[in-house]
């Protein structure tokens, strides 16, 4: 092998930190408040941290004000165990709910610019799912800073993160995990700028790296959103959980993906298809464009199928529309502002006078990397792996479970970063172990593998393939036919791609490199949730087969799936913590297998 | 209403191993609405896999994607071809890294040695104020905010720091003056002094020479030369 493969230096750190939003910042600012002085270096992929998907959640953050003389931290719990469709663990919703007004606090002392009631206070809002006793009435439950709660979040933990001294590396892979007898020791990074790879030796490892939204061809996850992390971890030999759990969105905005949010059904839009027939009424006679999510996500999904769609010819992707024409001007510039602003903005349209495009676009990854409710991973039901943590969206201590309520997700990143950060306070005088002397071998191997010539296969194109596969067959409609062309066709993806030929030969940034390695990342991924899919044969939460439109009991236990060689899984199972249901306290009936019924 | 447009692109490369920089000229036909990361994603696809170019969310959140196109900083995410052609009047097009980091390879700079200036503000809340409501939040009425909460709308992208005619020379640029002009209006920061002394420094306000480009190109449309005013005019002070 060529002499550019080597390891360029070797690094040692108390705490590793792959990925650098807002869970992985979360619990860097944790540990350094708590122990001044621990040498962290937070790694991410995009070119500053900030630039992190994080900062593009608009809506709000989940959580019970103690103050609050109607809502109950049990209430939330609630919402998200049935939202969930019965598959969150109890304890980690109970964990994270308890645990949530103290982060805004936390969040809010350290500067973010929360919207503000007159008193002073902070505003609260409702949002879809999040009830008051139980279901009767809607909760005033999200705090937000105006429509970019996210990037408050982002950029508070960004500065708290810089404050408390952690080193980051921008542009730099988590290509390689270091596991020696059960117990990770460090990583090896493949840094972009300088093409370079390290070997970094550390304490604890801790994996923040985010979704894979990109698996999919419509989505509104960012475009380094490739499910590194996840494979990463397959290589290891580790499991995934309930990668099968992916939420749509069911009016994405053509073209940037952007969720054209559900304001616009609510204040009277209408869904219409090409010969502008308003055909929700054939799919929800009484709820119409009221229905929930996943039944709209379907009914678009289906006149798109039967050739009802609008092909946008310069995206190349089919949609249908909303039509917000009949709309007052007031509905247009007081209740839906920010969208609006949306489709004139990347979309060059006034909705006020033409139609709108929208289709379903994926929005959340629900699965992820198993962990237990301190984000300490797992490599099998039973046991993990010391010394390794993930958290936020790659993570999976399930406490969305197969559906996720909005404003949720940047709890869940803040919560359980901020555990993972404690968890690893507690175990840093553990003694690291010492790096294995093949660090980087499979690095090197996979790399010089995509340098070597190959033929005229290009990449973007088998990309770009997969993507509109894994949209058709494994979105918001799943058969056990389209699942099983899914997984053939991504087999055969994986083929074309072991042929396809770099023009740009060059480790140092070199763009066209990574993107081959993350359509490794991304057909791994791609190929657990297909087979995940296929095995699941139960409708539930996000994970809709329309030859088994029931939810099973026999199904109610998460997916633990293995792959250490392409397409070869070997499935698991985990079973779901029911222990508010099972502790027997007051409303405890609340927690059993509920329905899932709006 | 023109369907597709036959654009000419003049892009700036540079190629870090032979230190070589050049202008190559693309030709490429892109449907109407494009955004400018479509129309350099095509090119990556049709014509030349090798041009490398930055970008993240691609719908104007995180500003990663600033490019200079036809002189002006821009943000390639949210500019529609039919848009661009109607802004210049031509269809041709040229593209230049932003000038505020050096180059990595053709568009993609090094945003981590822009953010230098940044992260020398302290972009957080370096002495906190006393909270009478010790365990709660701060109370702050949102008048109170109403004065700095537009400039935290800012996501670095830089495109205000490129157009300014003194941040190449020593200035530490208009977002780093904002970032900091927010904290000093925050009630919940106390380093009120250092902040202002810093302000006022070599690096400082004084090199502002008052243009205003940073306003005119903000991509968040903030009005990022009121910020550096009232810095300049010792409203704080």
């Amino acid at each position: 092998m060529s002499k550019m493969f080597k390891l360029s230096s070797k690094i040692q750190c108390d705490v590793l930190i792959v990925g650098a939003g807002g869970a992985g910042l979360r619990c860097a600012a944790h540990i350094l408040e708590k122990r001044p002085g621990t040498k962290i270096i937070a790694v991410t992929k995009v070119s500053h941290p900030q630039k992190s998907h994080t900062s593009t959640a608009q809506g709000g953050l989940a959580a019970v004000d103690p103050q609050d003389r109607v809502d109950k931290p049990i209430y939330h719990m609630f919402d998200t165990w049935k939202g969930s469709d019965c598959m969150a663990d109890q304890a980690v919703v109970r964990k994270i709910v308890d645990a949530a007004w103290e982060e805004i606090v936390w969040l809010e002392n350290r500067g973010m610019h929360f919207t503000r009631d007159e008193e002073g206070r902070l505003s609260k809002r409702t949002f879809g799912g999040h009830t008051v006793r139980f279901g009767e009435a809607s909760a005033f439950r999200a705090v937000f800073e105006a429509d970019r709660t996210g990037k408050g979040i982002m950029d508070n933990v960004w500065g708290e993160a810089l404050k408390g001294g952690v080193a980051f590396l921008d542009q730099a892979l988590l290509t390689e995990l270091l596991i020696q007898n059960d117990r990770c020791v460090g990583a090896v990074l493949f840094k972009e700028k300088t093409g370079e790879f390290v070997a970094v030796s550390a304490g604890a490892t801790v994996l923040a790296t985010g979704g894979c939204g990109q698996v999919f061809r419509v989505t509104t996850n960012c475009r380094q959103n490739t499910g590194d992390a996840h494979a990463v971890a397959l290589q290891a030999g580790l499991p995934l959980m309930d990668m099968e759990a992916v939420q749509f969105h069911p009016t994405g905005i053509v073209g940037p993906g952007i969720l054209a949010s559900e304001t616009l059904r609510s204040v009277g839009g209408i869904l219409r298809n090409k010969d502008l027939e308003p055909f929700m009424a054939r799919y929800a006679p009484k709820m119409k464009e009221l229905a929930p999510r996943d039944l709209v996500a379907r009914a678009i999904e289906t006149e798109i199928r039967e050739g009802r769609g609008i092909l946008n010819p310069d995206h190349g992707i089919e949609h249908v529309w909303i039509d917000l024409r009949h709309l007052s001007d007031y509905v247009h510039s007081v209740q839906i502002p920010e969208v609006s602003g949306f489709f004139k903005q990347f979309m060059n349209l006034d909705p006020r006078t033409q139609l709108c495009p929208v289709r379903p676009s994926n929005h959340y990854q629900m699965g992820g990397i198993p962990t237990n409710a301190c984000g300490e991973v797992q490599r099998s039901p039973d046991a993990v792996v010391s010394g390794l943590y993930a958290a936020g969206e790659c993570g999976c201590a399930s406490f969305h479970g197969f559906n996720r309520l909005g404003t949720n997700s940047i709890l869940e990143l803040i919560t359980m970063g901020r555990f993972v950060g404690e968890r690893v306070l507690q175990a840093l005088s553990e003694a690291a172990g010492r790096l294995p002397a093949d660090a980087g071998d499979r690095t090197y191997a996979r790399f010089a593998g995509y340098l070597e010539n190959g033929n005229e296969e290009n990449i973007d194109q088998i990309r770009e393939d997969m993507r509109r596969m894994m949209t058709e067959n494994v979105g918001v409609f799943r058969t056990e036919e389209g699942l099983e062309t899914a997984i053939r066709s991504l087999a055969d993806s994986a083929e074309r791609v072991r042929s396809a030929a770099l023009r740009c030969r060059s480790l140092q940034m070199n763009q066209e490199l990574v993107q081959r390695w993350e359509l490794d990342n991304l057909l791994s991924v791609s190929m657990v949730i297909a087979q995940g899919a296929l095995r699941r044969r139960e409708s539930r939460g996000g994970h809709a087969r329309v030859d088994f439109p029931q939810r099973r009991d026999e199904f109610n236990s998460h997916t633990l799936a293995y792959m250490t060689e392409f397409g070869k899984i070997r499935f698991a199972s985990r079973s779901v913590d029911m222990s508010l249901f099972e502790a027997k306290a007051e409303n405890h009936e609340k927690f059993g297998l509920i329905e899932r019924k709006y | 209403m023109k369907e597709s447009y036959s654009l000419v692109f003049n892009i700036k490369r540079f190629d870090p191993e032979k230190g070589k920089s050049w202008m190559q000229t693309y030709r490429i036909e892109a449907g109407r609405i494009l955004r400018f990361t479509d129309v350099l994603r095509k090119i990556n696809k049709e014509l030349d896999p090798t041009l490398a170019w930055n970008s993240s969310c691609e719908h104007a959140q995180c500003g990663s994607c600033s490019v200079v196109i036809n002189g002006r900083p821009m943000l390639a995410c949210e500019l529609l071809v039919e848009n661009a052609v109607e802004l210049f009047g031509t269809t041709v097009f040229t593209i230049e890294p932003i000038g505020v980091a050096p180059v990595l390879r053709d568009l993609v700079v090094d945003l981590e040695k822009a953010y230098d200036r940044v992260h020398r503000i302290r972009p957080f809340i370096i002495r906190p104020s006393q909270n009478p409501n010790q365990g709660q939040e701060y109370r702050i009425s949102p008048r109170a905010m109403e004065g700095y909460l537009e400039a935290t709308r800012c996501i670095n992208c830089f495109c205000c720091a490129t157009a300014c005619m003194s941040s190449h020379r020593g200035f530490m640029g208009p977002n780093a003056v904002m970032a900091s002009v927010v904290r000093i209006m925050d009630p919940r920061e106390d380093a009120t002094d250092e902040r202002l002394q810093q302000l006022y420094s070599e690096e400082g306000v004084y090199r502002c020479h008052t243009s205003k480009a940073c306003s005119h190109v903000c991509p968040k449309e903030i009005d990022v030369a009121h910020f550096v005013a009232l810095a300049k005019e010792g409203e704080f002070s």
